[in-house]
C-alpha cells in the first residue's frame, strides 16, 4: 500500500473526530462527485457544466424509491448509479459531437432543462420544496441512522470509488482518454473511435455522480431543488479545480476546501457569494492548477530558497 | 427581440474571443441598473438610454483587459472559472450598491399606456422596444457587414491566425468585440428595466435564454444568433397562450429536439 | 502535474486534514448550561432571500429583549443560523446547532420549501419549531406535534378577500385568477372558487404561472381577453411584483381592480410606483397600521430604532418569538414537550388581535388583514401605502383539514 492512501485513510480515520460527522460524511459524497467529474474534465478534457443532472436525478429517483417503497440501501444504490449512468449516457450522446465552447454550453442548457423539469413537476420532485421524508434503512443489523455508522459506510464508498477510479485511469481506457485530451485529432487518426470513448467517460462519471447523489438524499433525507441546479454544477467544478485537475487527488482536497469555504465563510459576512467569487478569480489569474500544483510550487520554492545562493532565480 | 439582442452579444463574444463568458447575464442587469441610476443622475429617460449601455461597454473594456486577456492561453476551465467569479461579483456587487430589493422603473411618460390594435391591446414602450431592438441588431449587422471593422470582426471569428498575419492587432479586436458584446448586453438590460423592473437576480434568469441563443444559432453565427433569438420568443410567447405552465421549460425543449435534428445548431456550420 | 511525487501528495494531505480541523471544527460541543434556554433563529443570510434575513433577525431579537433575554427566571441564549434558502444547507445547520448549541426552541425559515425541510429535523430532534408562510403543510398534511405554523390559513385568506371586496365592489362578480403554480396557490384558488359561489361569482379565467416566472405579457394579454371585472393574483414576491408591474404597463390597472390575495405587503408594494399601485387590493398576514396595542407599542419601537415601519418579516419574526414565549409562561416549564403542550389551545390578545392556536393542527388562528392601495395623492409620506379595511379571522372548516392526527411525541 502507498503513502498516498495511507494519507487517505489516515483522513477518513481523523475527519469524523475533527468536525461533526454530517460534514465530514459530505466531504467524501463531495469528493466521490468530484472524482466522476474528474475523469471528464482532468483526463478526457471534457469541462462538463452540468454534472448536477445526473447528480439530481438519481438524488430524485432512488429518493423516490425509498421513500415509497421499501428498497434496501444497495439497491437504492444500485438504482442510482444505473440512474446517472442512463442520464449521462442521454445528455453525453447530445453533447459528445461538439466540442469545446459548444460542449459547455450545451451540458448546462440541458442541466437547464432538467432543473426546470424538477422545478415544474411538484406532483413527484416537491419542486421548489424538495423532496423529504427519505430514509436511511439498515443493513444487516447495521441502523444507518447513527450518523458515524452512515460515515463509515460513505467513507468505505468512497475508498472504494477512489480505488476503482485509480484503476480506470491507470488502465488502457484512460490512457486513451488522455490521448483524447492531448490531441482527439491525432487519437482518431489512430484509430480510436473518439466519441464513443467520450460518451464512455460521460457514462461512468454520471455513474459516480449518481452514486453521490443518492448517498447526499440519504444523508439530509432530502432532495432539495438546488441539488440538481447549475450552481451545484458550477460548484464541483470549482471543487476540482481548486484541488487541482491534473491529479486523481485534486478533488478530494478541492472538495474539503470548498465545503470549508461554505461553511465558515458564510458566517463572516453575509455577501459571501462576493467573496468566492474573488476567490475564482485570484485562484484562475494566480493559481492555475489549483492547490496541489500551489503546493508543488511552494515546495520547489522552498527548495530553492535552500539551495546555494546563485541558482535562486 | 431582446434574445437576439442577447444572443448577438453573446455569440459576437464567444465567436471572436473563444470563451465562455457566464457573465452575460451579469452585464444585462447591470445595465439596468446604471439605467436606473443614469434616469436620477440626470434626470432623463433618453439620454440614460444612451449613457447606461456605454457604461456597461466600459465596465466590459476593463474586465476584458485586465482579467481575460491573460487567459486565453489557458483552457476553457478557466476562463469559465473566472467569468463565473465575475457574475458572482457583478451579481452581489449590485445588491451591496443598489440593495436587495428590488425597484420599478416607469417608462418616461410618452410611451406610456398602450395602442389599441383591434385585436389587442399593447403597450406603447414594448412596441418600441421591439422597433428599438430590432434597429440595433439591423445597426449591428450593418455595422459587422459593411464597414472594415465588421469585416475585420468577422474575419476574427473566421480564422484568427490570418487576421493577426495581415497585421490586425488580434489584442485589440478583442478588447473591441467584448466591449461591443457588453454594450449589447447592457443595452438590452436597460431596455428591460420599464417592463421587467429591477432585481438583483435577472441576470442570472437571462443567462439560461442568452446560451440558448447562442447554442441554437451556431456559435460564432451572428444571423442564425438573430434568427433563433426571435424563433425562442415566438414560440414562448404562442406556448403560453395554450399551456402557460411550460412556457419556461418549452424554450430548452426547443433547444433538445433542435439540437437532435441538427446537432451543429440551426444555422450551424462547426 | 505528473511531477507531483508521492511524499506531496501525503503533506498535502496531512496539511488539508490540519486545515479542517482549524477552519470546520466546531467548538468541541459547547454544552448549553443546564439553566440557559437555547433559542435559535434560522435565517437566510445569504441566498435567494438574503435581504430578509437581517429584518427578521432584528423581529425575533426586539421581543426577546423585551423580555429582558429571559423567561421564567432562566436566560435565553438567542443564537442565528444561515439558512441560506436551501435545505441541505438548513438541515445540516438545524441539527448542528441542535447538537451542538443544544438548542431547543426553532424559529423560521422564510421560504416555504425550507421550512419543510427543517420540520422533519424538528421532529427528528424533539425540538419546537415555529414558521410562518406560504405553506398548508406545516399544519396539514405533513402536521406533527412539534411544528406550528404562525400565517393564517389559506382559506382565513380567501374567505377574507372574497367576502370584503365583494362588499365593496358588489358588482365586480367576473374574476380572472393568476396563480403560482404550486400546492400552496392551487389551494388559495381553491378556497377562492369555493367562497366565490357564495357571492355568485364567475370564474372567466384561471392561469397558473411557474413560479419564477418574468415574462407576464402573454398571461395579462389573456386576462384582458377575458374581459374581467377584476383580476385576482395568488403569487407571492418578486412573481406578484413582476406581474403587478406588467398589468399596469398593459394598462389593465388602475382601469380595473387588482388584488394581490397573499402579500407580504411593505417588502412587496415598495417595489412598485404609486403610480402602478393605484387600484391594488392586497391580503397580507401583517401591516403596520394593525389596530391592536400590541402592533402600535412595536411599530413605534421598531421605527424608532431602524427609521422606517416594519414589514412582514420582521413583524412575523417578532409575532412568532412571542407567542413561543407565552406559550412557555402558560407551560410554567422551559421542557420542550411541556411548551408545546402549552402552546395548544392557548388563546391571547397579541400583535395581530385575538390569536389562539388550534391544539389539533398546530395552525394559529388569527385575523388576516385587506387592504387599499393609496393613490399618490393621498400618502402622508413615501412609506404610507395603503389602508387597512377590514380584517377576518374565519377558521378553515373541518371538512378541509389535511391534518388529520397530529400524533404523539
Amino acid at each position: 500500500m502507498s503513502r498516498t492512501w495511507l494519507a487517505v485513510l489516515a483522513a477518513v480515520v481523523v475527519l469524523p473526530m475533527a468536525v461533526r460527522h454530517a460534514i465530514a460524511t459530505e466531504i467524501w459524497i463531495f469528493a466521490i462527485f468530484g472524482l466522476g467529474l474528474n475523469l471528464l474534465l482532468g483526463y478526457t478534457g471534457l469541462l462538463s457544466f452540468g454534472q448536477s443532472t445526473f447528480f439530481g436525478a438519481a438524488a430524485y429517483v432512488a429518493g423516490y424509491l425509498l421513500k415509497h417503497s421499501a428498497i434496501n440501501v444497495f439497491l437504492a444504490l444500485a438504482i442510482g448509479i444505473a440512474v446517472g449512468a442512463v442520464s449521462a449516457a442521454l445528455v453525453g450522446y447530445l453533447c459528445v459531437q461538439r466540442s469545446g465552447l459548444y460542449f459547455i454550453m450545451l451540458t448546462f442548457a440541458l442541466n437547464q432543462m432538467f432543473y426546470f423539469i424538477a422545478y415544474q413537476w411538484t406532483t413527484v420532485t416537491g419542486g421548489e420544496d424538495g423532496m423529504p421524508g427519505i430514509g436511511r434503512p439498515a443493513l444487516l443489523a447495521v441502523d444507518f441512522r447513527n450518523p458515524l455508522a452512515y460515515y463509515v459506510f460513505v467513507a468505505a464508498l468512497f475508498l472504494l470509488s477512489l480505488w476503482i477510479m485509480k484503476r480506470i485511469v491507470e488502465s488502457p481506457l484512460g490512457k486513451i482518454l488522455q490521448a483524447i485530451r492531448e490531441n482527439d485529432v491525432r487519437a482518431e487518426a489512430v484509430g480510436y473511435d473518439v466519441p464513443r470513448f467520450k460518451l464512455l467517460a460521460f457514462v461512468i462519471g454520471g455513474a459516480f455522480s449518481g452514486l453521490a447523489g443518492v448517498l447526499y438524499a440519504m444523508l439530509f433525507g432530502i432532495v432539495p431543488l438546488e441539488a440538481i441546479g447549475f450552481v451545484f454544477s458550477g460548484n464541483v467544478v470549482f471543487a476540482t479545480l481548486i484541488g487541482g485537475s491534473g491529479s486523481l487527488y485534486g478533488p478530494i482536497i478541492g472538495s474539503f476546501v470548498f465545503i470549508w469555504l461554505s461553511e465558515s465563510v458564510s458566517v463572516v459576512w453575509e455577501r459571501w457569494p462576493l467573496l468566492l467569487g474573488v476567490a475564482f478569480v485570484i485562484v484562475v489569474l494566480f493559481f492555475r492548477g489549483g492547490c496541489v500544483e500551489a503546493w508543488a510550487r511552494f515546495w520547489s520554492w522552498r527548495e530553492r530558497r535552500r539551495a546555494p545562493a546563485g541558482i535562486a532565480p | 427581440m431582446l434574445y437576439a439582442l442577447m444572443g448577438l452579444g453573446l455569440s459576437l463574444i464567444t465567436g471572436v474571443l473563444n470563451i465562455p463568458n457566464f457573465a452575460h447575464g451579469a452585464l444585462f442587469a447591470v445595465g439596468a441598473y446604471f439605467l436606473f441610476s443614469a434616469i436620477h443622475a440626470v434626470g432623463n429617460f433618453w439620454l440614460a438610454l444612451v449613457l447606461a449601455p456605454v457604461g456597461v461597454a466600459l465596465l466590459g473594456l476593463v474586465i476584458e483587459y485586465a482579467g481575460i486577456r491573460p487567459l486565453y492561453a489557458a483552457g476553457h476551465d478557466y476562463q469559465l472559472l473566472f467569468t463565473f467569479g465575475l457574475s458572482l461579483i457583478l451579481g452581489e456587487g449590485i445588491i451591496v450598491v443598489w440593495g436587495p430589493i428590488g425597484f420599478s422603473q416607469l417608462p418616461p411618460s410618452i410611451l406610456r399606456g398602450g395602442l389599441d390594435l383591434g385585436f389587442i391591446f399593447y403597450p406603447k414602450y414594448r412596441l418600441f422596444v421591439m422597433v428599438m431592438a430590432g434597429l440595433l441588431v439591423l445597426a449591428t449587422w450593418l455595422f459587422l457587414e459593411k464597414t472594415r471593422y465588421g469585416a475585420i470582426m468577422r474575419a476574427g471569428i473566421e480564422n484568427k491566425e490570418m487576421v493577426s498575419l495581415l497585421g490586425i492587432d488580434v489584442h485589440r479586436l478583442f478588447t473591441a468585440a467584448f466591449a461591443l458584446g457588453a454594450y449589447l448586453a447592457g443595452i438590452a438590460g436597460a431596455l428591460t428595466a420599464p417592463i421587467r423592473g429591477l432585481s438583483p437576480s435577472m441576470g442570472v434568469d437571462m443567462l439560461g435564454i442568452a446560451f440558448v441563443v447562442v447554442a441554437l444559432g451556431g456559435l460564432g453565427n451572428l444571423l442564425g444568433a438573430i434568427a433563433a433569438g426571435l424563433i425562442i420568443g415566438v414560440a414562448q410567447a404562442v406556448v403560453a397562450l395554450y399551456w402557460t405552465e411550460a412556457s419556461v421549460a418549452v424554450i430548452f425543449a426547443v433547444m433538445a429536439a433542435i439540437l437532435l435534428v441538427r446537432p451543429q445548431g440551426l444555422f450551424g456550420i462547426r | 502535474m505528473s511531477d507531483l511525487n508521492r511524499r506531496d501528495v501525503l503533506k498535502l494531505g496531512a496539511i488539508g486534514a490540519a486545515g479542517a480541523v482549524a477552519g470546520l471544527g466546531f467548538p468541541a460541543v459547547i454544552r448549553a448550561q443546564a439553566k440557559e434556554v437555547v433559542m435559535l433563529g434560522i435565517w437566510p443570510f445569504t441566498g435567494a432571500f438574503s435581504d430578509v434575513g437581517p429584518i427578521l433577525d432584528r423581529g425575533m431579537k426586539m421581543a426577546l429583549e423585551e423580555r429582558g433575554m429571559k423567561i421564567l427566571g432562566r436566560p435565553i441564549k438567542y443564537i442565528t443560523r444561515d439558512s441560506a434558502t436551501q435545505a441541505g444547507a438548513s438541515t445540516r445547520r438545524v441539527e448542528e446547532a441542535v447538537d451542538g448549541e443544544g438548542a431547543k426552541f426553532v424559529i423560521g425559515p422564510w421560504s416555504s420549501g425550507v421550512a419543510l425541510a427543517v420540520s422533519e429535523v424538528a421532529k427528528r430532534k424533539k425540538v419546537l419549531h415555529y414558521f410562518s408562510g406560504g405553506t398548508e403543510d406545516i399544519s396539514g398534511a405533513r402536521c406533527h406535534r412539534y411544528s406550528f405554523q404562525w400565517a393564517a390559513s389559506p382559506y382565513t385568506a380567501a374567505k377574507t378577500v372574497v367576502d370584503t371586496f365583494m362588499k365593496a365592489n358588489p358588482r365586480a362578480k367576473r374574476w380572472h385568477l393568476l396563480v403560482a403554480d404550486y400546492a400552496f396557490g392551487w389551494s388559495v384558488e381553491k378556497y377562492i372558487k369555493e367562497v366565490g359561489k357564495t357571492h355568485g361569482l364567475e370564474f372567466v379565467g384561471a392561469d397558473r404561472h411557474p413560479l419564477g416566472e418574468r415574462e407576464f405579457s402573454n398571461y395579462v394579454t389573456k386576462a384582458a381577453g377575458n374581459k374581467p371585472d377584476v383580476v385576482a393574483m395568488i403569487n407571492f414576491g418578486l412573481d406578484a411584483v413582476t406581474a403587478a408591474r406588467e398589468i399596469f404597463n398593459f394598462g389593465l390597472t388602475p382601469k380595473l381592480p387588482l388584488i394581490m390575495s397573499w402579500s407580504s405587503g411593505v417588502e412587496e408594494l415598495v417595489q412598485l410606483t404609486p403610480e402602478i399601485r393605484e387600484n391594488i387590493w392586497v391580503g397580507s398576514n401583517f401591516y403596520y397600521t394593525a389596530d391592536t396595542p400590541v402592533a402600535k407599542e412595536f411599530v413605534k419601537s421598531y421605527q424608532a430604532k431602524f427609521g422606517g415601519p416594519p414589514g412582514y418579516a420582521p413583524s412575523a419574526a417578532y409575532g412568532m418569538t412571542r407567542m413561543l414565549l407565552h406559550g412557555f409562561d402558560r407551560a410554567k416549564s422551559v421542557e420542550v414537550q411541556d411548551v408545546v403542550k402549552g402552546l395548544e389551545g392557548i388563546e391571547v390578545n397579541d400583535l395581530v388581535g385575538r390569536m389562539r392556536v388550534d391544539a389539533k393542527t398546530h395552525q394559529t388562528l388569527r385575523p388576516f388583514f385587506f387592504m387599499r392601495c393609496k393613490p399618490k395623492s393621498a400618502m402622508k409620506n413615501p412609506m404610507d401605502f395603503a389602508d387597512i379595511i377590514a380584517t377576518g379571522d374565519t377558521p378553515l372548516p373541518a371538512q378541509y383539514a389535511a391534518c388529520k392526527d397530529i400524533g404523539s411525541f
